[in-house]
């Protein structure tokens, strides 16, 4: 009987008792470089849409995100009640949603690189198992990624939508897996196309609002100077090369390019082929990435 | 690398030249025409080591390079048994690396940012948040780690700084100037945590300062580089017999007493400049023989003994011994 009352006195204090277990090695796995790349290429994504920051950091992504939401929804609600209202197109979309698409660059981009240069917490990143390169890769490919989410994802719900509002679903789906091909298609080309111009820019400087600024005055005056350039200087055969100089321009003309169409505009003359506005874009992609490998690569 | 999971005991090739942890050979680095590091070369053993030299020494320049982060004009450089360059990734994965300069994202958390470092060095989602709150805990930031790093002071952005650096279990830990900006009760709170880094958690320590005292009072061992120039590594302290000094405090003519002491055969005694107070005379490697003479002549003499001190070889008698008393920059004996 008293060893059962020791016992019971004993046991509140047993597990009530905090314990300092001193310091402890870490004996798990170590997943090395390719864990450390998805690691960073994660946290970005994160952090530029305001996960554990500030609500005010979460405004305009949720905002673009509820905008670029409501551009496929309403199209899709008319389109349930009136069978023939197809107000808005595959191609329509990145015409229409140019705007959104930009400002989501110029917000994103610049939290991708300017905060780690202001703050100078690169040199923490590079002590790591990783190189300045895979940096650089990660970085591009948080945007890219985060971009298509902006893109590809409204898309293929957009085209999904449609499929679901036919007679047959599942018939329709087979029909139109070229559309979703082609979505796929230019979402991943447009995305990484837009991601790296706005990463370039981010690249050269450390003050975000100086980032947010360039990038979205670089996407409209470039579209101006397209158009100025080719009404001053271009004969009608080399008008529509000057759509090069605006990625809206490129972008549009590009799409309806994949899905066949022509700009009804006809501001640039007649459409270059469409492999051109694909490989311009590619091009300057790869500028883009060279531009950054510059900047950030060379050792001391 | 590969995804194979990598060696948690050692996490290192066995190193050869009795442990060292690092090896440097010829290790030169040049900036253009300005030369940072000259022809270094290094074996360091495990154990707290000091990397000490006056600002623009080369400190940091050298830790880069051990890091794998620049790249040597000539020479090499190992570390953990890889090439620090050429092997920089499997290096990085196994060193933690604390900056002297700010370095923290303001709008994050401690636990965060800290969980994210220890994911960025290899450690899974999961084990990376839980090393994160232990680390903090253990730095003394457990209260604190959810708040973010903007509302810190600079002695608890120190402290983050070093629980990234550790956050990730490594073999080896560099941290360059880690006192820096830190009133004296955060100097040497700092101290004690680099110190149980070093006892408790047993990593080996690289701690760069300019700060004699911090140096001596953490580290077992001393590299001193001076304008690129490696002047010395060798451990602090040494045998009583190798490095101890006598010191003593007369009230009377000091020249008369060391010619006595000369006299008497014991020529090692001198007189040590001092600006203010009474005259001092040192000799070096006492015996029971000075101390006899000590007493003898200052009878003899009638000169008052104000003070007689044994005390070891210093780390600043390695710094003179080295570097050279012109060196000796006020600011190294840790003025804040």
């Amino acid at each position: 009987m008293a060893d059962s009352s020791m016992t019971t006195q004993q046991t509140p204090r047993a597990f009530g008792e905090v314990y300092d277990r001193g310091y402890q090695h870490y004996t798990g796995p170590r997943l090395g470089r390719a864990h450390a790349f998805r690691a960073l290429t994660g946290y970005s994504m994160k952090r530029a849409l305001g996960a554990k920051k500030r609500w005010t950091a979460k405004v305009v992504p949720v905002i673009l995100y509820v905008a670029v939401a409501l551009l496929v929804i309403i199209p899709l609600g008319i389109q349930g009640f009136i069978d023939a209202a197809e107000i808005l197109q595959y191609w329509d979309f990145f015409s229409v949603a140019w705007l959104i698409l930009g400002v989501f660059v110029a917000t994103v981009a610049p939290e991708m690189l300017c905060g780690d240069r202001r703050e100078k917490t690169l040199i923490l990143y590079f002590s790591r198992p990783i190189t300045r390169l895979d940096y650089l890769m990660s970085k591009l490919l948080a945007t890219g990624l985060l971009t298509l989410t902006i893109t590809l994802v409204p898309l293929a719900f957009f085209w999904l939508g449609r499929q679901l509002l036919a007679d047959s679903p599942v018939r329709a789906m087979q029909d139109n897996l070229d559309d979703l091909f082609k979505i796929v298609i230019v979402s991943v080309v447009v995305s990484a196309y837009l991601g790296a111009l706005g990463l370039v820019v981010s690249a050269f400087t450390s003050r975000k609002a100086i980032a947010v600024g360039v990038i979205v005055v670089a996407f409209l005056f470039s579209s101006a100077l397209a158009g100025v350039l080719q009404e001053v200087f271009g004969n009608p055969d080399q008008k529509a090369w000057f759509a090069l100089i605006s990625p809206a321009r490129t972008i549009t003309e590009f799409v309806l390019g994949i899905w066949g169409q022509v700009n009804s505009d006809g501001a640039f003359g007649n459409p270059l082929e469409t492999w051109i506005y694909g490989a311009a874009m590619i091009v300057i992609m790869l500028i883009c990435c060279a531009i950054m490998y510059w900047r950030y690569v060379p050792e001391d | 690398m590969s995804q194979a999971v990598l060696d948690q005991t050692a996490g290192a090739r066995a190193t050869t030249h009795e442990d060292a942890v690092i090896r440097t050979v010829d290790l030169t680095k040049r900036f253009g025409s300005f030369t940072a590091l000259n022809q270094i070369d290094l074996s360091i053993p495990r154990g707290a080591i000091g990397l000490l030299g006056p600002n623009g020494a080369g400190k940091t320049t050298l830790i880069r390079i051990l890091l794998g982060l620049a790249k040597p004009t000539s020479g090499s450089a190992e570390v953990l048994g890889f090439n620090a360059f050429s092997e920089g990734i499997q290096v990085r994965e196994r060193v933690g690396y604390m900056p002297e300069a700010e370095c923290l994202p303001s709008n994050a958390t401690a636990a965060d940012f800290v969980g994210h470092m220890a994911e960025m060095s290899g450690l899974p989602k999961t084990e990376a948040r839980q090393r994160a709150a232990d680390v903090l805990y253990q730095v003394g930031l457990d209260e604190e780690r959810y708040r973010l790093i903007k509302g810190f002071s600079t002695g608890m952005k120190q402290r983050v700084k070093l629980a990234q650096a550790i956050v990730h279990d490594p073999s080896l830990v560099f941290l360059d100037e880690p006192t820096a900006g830190l009133d004296p009760p955060g100097r040497d709170s700092m101290l004690e945590l680099v110190d149980r880094i070093y006892r408790m958690m047993g990593m080996t320590v690289v701690l760069s300062s300019h700060i004699l005292e911090d140096i001596e009072r953490v580290c077992d061992y001393v590299v001193i580089i001076d304008s690129g120039q490696l002047a010395l590594a060798q451990r602090i302290g040494g045998t009583p017999a190798e490095g101890a000094q006598l010191s003593i405090q007369i009230d009377g003519n000091p020249d008369q007493f060391i010619q006595r002491l000369h006299a008497l055969g014991i020529d090692d005694a001198r007189q040590r400049d001092r600006m203010t107070g009474l005259p001092e005379i040192v000799i070096r490697h006492p015996s029971d023989r000075v101390y006899d003479a000590v007493r003898d002549i200052a009878v003899e003499l009638d000169v008052p003994i104000v003070s007689m001190t044994g005390r070891t070889r210093s780390l600043e008698d390695l710094y003179l011994q080295a570097v050279g008393a012109s060196a000796l920059d006020a600011d190294m004996y840790g003025g804040v």
